[in-house]
C-alpha cells in the first residue's frame, strides 16, 4: 500500500531556511546543516528497507504559478500565496504494510533537528494514496 | 445460495475484510462498525441477487465507502463541538521488518480484541463481533443480556482499543508468546460458556462452543506447528463430541461414566485424538495439550472402568506441576480414587477441604459423595451428596445431586 508523507512550510520558514531573518529568525549555518544530515540518513534508512518510493522537496512557495479562471476568463498568478500560509514543502511516498506503519515513519519526522521555534510547532500529514479496491484485498 | 450458505461465507471473510480495511484506513473502532454494515448489506442482497463473483472485494468496498462516510461525520461533529481529537502514537515502535513477514490479518484481530488492557467479557464480546463476524444482537443473544448492555460492552472496549493507540499488527516477538496465550484463554472461556450453557431458547442462539471451535480452528490453520493452539483445539473437539451424551430427554445432566458413548461424535473424537497425537511428541506439552491428552483418554475408553486411570492420574500429577488449580487438583483425587482405590481418593479429598477456594464448592462434596459411594458408605454419601446440591447453584447440577442422595435412600444399609 501507497501512502503520501506531507510536509508544510511558509515563504517565511524558507526565508529563515535561506539564512534570511523576517518576522522569524534565521537558520544558523548548523542548524541547517543538522537537518540536511538527519534527512539524509532518514531517507537512506527508508531506501534501505524498501519502504521509499520516492521522496522531493518543493522549491520556495514564490515560486508558485498558479493557473485559473475568474468569471470565465483565465489568468495567471504568480506567487499566490501570502507570506505566513503554510503551503506544500516537500513529500514522500512510501509503500508499507499499513496506514499505522506509515503513520510511524512520519513520526520519526518529529526528531528532525531544527531551531526551536520551527520544532514547537511542527505538523506533518499522511494520506493513503488511491488504489482500486483489488489492491487492498 | 441459501441464507445459511451466505451467512456461512460472510462470518468467514468477516474478519479478512475488516483486516483489510482496518490496515488501509486504520481506525479500527469505526472501521469495525463500518464492516458490520457492509456484512449486513451483503446478508439481505445476495440471498437474493446472488454472490458477487469477488465476494470479498464487494464487501472491502462497500464497507470502504461506509468508512468514508462515518468519518466525515464523525470529523463534522467534532469540529461543530470544537473538539479536536488528538491522540498519541504508542511509544514503542516494532521492527519494519518484523510487520509483514508473518502476519495475517486474523491473528492480528484476535490480538486487538484480547488486548491485555480489555476485560475478560469485553474481550469476549468483540472478539465474537470483530473476528466472528456476529451482530451484537446475536452475541447479547448468546450471553443472555440485553443488546444495549452488549452495545455498550462493545463501545467501550473499542474505545480501550482506540485509547490504548495499539498499531494494526502482531505484538513484538517478545511478547508474542504471552499475548497468545490471552487469546487461547478468550477462546476457551467462550467454548465453556457455551458447554455449560445446556438450557435456553435454542432458535436464534448461537452456539458458542461451534464458534469457538471455528475460531480455534482459524487460529490452528495460521499457526499450525504450535502446540498448545493445536492442544486447544482437541481439548474442545474431544469435549464437544460428548455433547449429545450430557443431558438426558429430561435435560438432566449425566456424568462422564454413566453417559452412553454410542452417542459420542467419532468425527469429533477422530479428529481431536490425530490433534493432538500430533502435538504431544513436539515439545513440552502444555495445559491445553495435557487436558486433551485426559480427554483423549476418556473418549477413547470403551467405557469408565475401562479407562487408563493411572496415565490419567500421571497426566493430572503434570498439570498440577503448572498451575494450583483447585479443581485440577479435585480431578487428579478422582483419578487416584479411579487408579488406586476409593481410600487413596478420598485422603486426597480431604487435604483439599483445607483450600479457601474449594472448601464451599459443591464439586468437592460431589466427589466425595462419589468416592465414599464406593467404599459402600451409603450413609457418609448421602449425606454429601444433599451437602454437595445445598452448594450448587445450577438447577441441572442441584437436580442431579438430589437424585443421587435419593437412590442411596432406597438402598439397603
Amino acid at each position: 500500500m501507497k501512502y503520501m508523507i506531507l510536509s508544510y512550510a511558509s515563504q517565511q520558514d524558507y526565508d529563515g531556511m535561506a539564512g534570511r531573518a523576517s518576522d522569524l529568525p534565521a537558520w544558523s549555518p548548523d542548524d541547517f546543516a543538522a537537518m540536511a544530515s538527519f534527512m539524509q540518513a532518514f531517507n537512506a534508512e527508508l531506501a534501505e528497507s524498501g519502504e521509499l518510493v520516492e521522496t522531493r522537496a518543493l522549491a520556495a512557495p514564490v515560486h508558485t504559478r498558479r493557473l485559473g479562471a475568474s468569471n470565465g476568463v483565465p489568468f495567471v498568478t504568480d506567487g499566490p500565496y501570502a507570506e505566513t500560509q503554510e503551503v506544500l514543502a516537500g513529500y514522500w511516498i512510501v509503500e508499507c504494510d499499513s496506514f499505522d506503519r506509515a503513520t510511524e515513519i512520519a513520526s520519526r519526522l518529529a526528531a528532525c533537528p531544527a531551531p526551536e521555534h520551527v520544532v514547537a510547532n511542527a505538523y506533518a500529514d499522511v494520506r493513503p494514496i488511491m488504489e482500486s479496491s483489488a489492491e487492498i484485498d | 445460495m441459501s441464507g445459511t450458505d451466505v451467512e456461512n461465507l460472510l462470518r468467514q471473510l468477516a474478519p479478512q475484510v475488516l483486516g483489510a480495511v482496518v490496515r488501509r484506513y486504520g481506525n479500527f473502532d469505526t472501521a469495525e462498525d463500518a464492516v458490520q454494515e457492509a456484512l449486513l448489506a451483503a446478508a439481505t442482497q445476495w440471498p437474493n441477487d446472488g454472490i458477487p463473483d469477488n465476494s470479498k472485494g464487494w464487501l472491502i468496498t462497500v464497507a470502504a465507502r461506509r468508512l468514508t462516510d462515518l468519518l466525515r461525520s464523525e470529523q463534522a461533529r467534532r469540529r461543530r463541538e470544537d473538539t479536536v481529537a488528538r491522540w498519541e502514537l504508542p511509544k514503542q515502535q516494532a521492527d519494519p521488518i518484523d510487520s509483514s513477514a508473518d502476519s495475517d490479518d486474523t491473528l492480528i484481530l484476535l490480538f486487538m480484541c484480547c488486548h491485555p488492557a480489555l476485560s475478560a467479557p469485553a474481550q469476549i464480546a468483540l472478539t465474537l463481533r470483530a473476528v466472528g463476524g456476529l451482530t451484537t444482537a446475536e452475541v447479547a443473544r448468546a450471553f443472555l443480556v440485553s443488546e444495549a448492555t452488549m452495545t455498550r460492552r462493545i463501545t467501550r472496549a473499542k474505545q480501550q482499543i482506540k485509547d490504548s493507540g495499539i498499531p494494526f499488527r502482531l505484538p513484538a516477538r517478545a511478547e508474542r508468546v504471552e499475548r497468545l496465550g490471552v487469546v487461547l484463554h478468550v477462546l476457551y472461556l467462550i467454548f465453556t460458556e457455551g458447554y455449560a450453557a445446556t438450557a435456553g431458547p435454542s432458535l436464534h442462539r448461537v452456539e458458542l462452543s461451534t464458534e469457538a471451535i471455528r475460531l480455534t480452528r482459524m487460529v490452528h490453520k495460521v499457526l499450525p506447528d504450535d502446540g498448545e493452539v493445536a492442544g486447544l483445539l482437541a481439548l474442545m473437539l474431544l469435549t464437544d463430541a460428548r455433547r449429545a451424551a450430557r443431558t438426558n430427554d429430561t435435560g438432566e445432566l449425566v456424568p462422564l461414566a454413566e453417559q452412553d458413548r454410542s452417542l459420542w461424535n467419532g468425527d469429533y473424537i477422530a479428529e481431536g485424538v490425530e490433534l493432538i497425537t500430533a502435538a504431544l511428541p513436539r515439545g513440552i506439552p502444555g495445559p491445553y495439550q495435557l487436558q486433551a491428552a485426559i480427554a483423549a483418554i476418556h473418549d477413547e475408553a470403551p467405557s469408565a472402568e475401562e479407562t487408563d486411570w493411572p496415565q490419567i492420574k500421571a497426566l493430572y500429577e503434570l498439570l498440577l506441576e503448572m498451575s494450583d488449580n483447585p479443581i485440577v487438583a479435585l480431578n487428579h483425587a478422582v483419578a487416584v480414587a479411579m487408579a488406586d482405590g476409593p481410600a487413596a481418593g478420598l485422603a486426597r479429598v480431604a487435604t483439599l477441604a483445607g483450600d479457601k477456594q474449594l472448601a464451599e464448592d459443591h464439586r468437592l462434596y460431589a466427589v466425595r459423595a462419589h468416592l465414599l459411594e464406593m467404599t459402600g458408605d451409603t450413609a457418609a454419601a448421602r449425606n454429601a451428596y444433599l451437602a454437595a446440591a445445598r452448594r450448587a447453584t445450577n438447577l441441572p447440577q442441584q437436580r442431579y445431586l438430589n437424585r443421587r442422595a435419593a437412590m442411596l435412600d432406597n438402598a439397603p444399609s
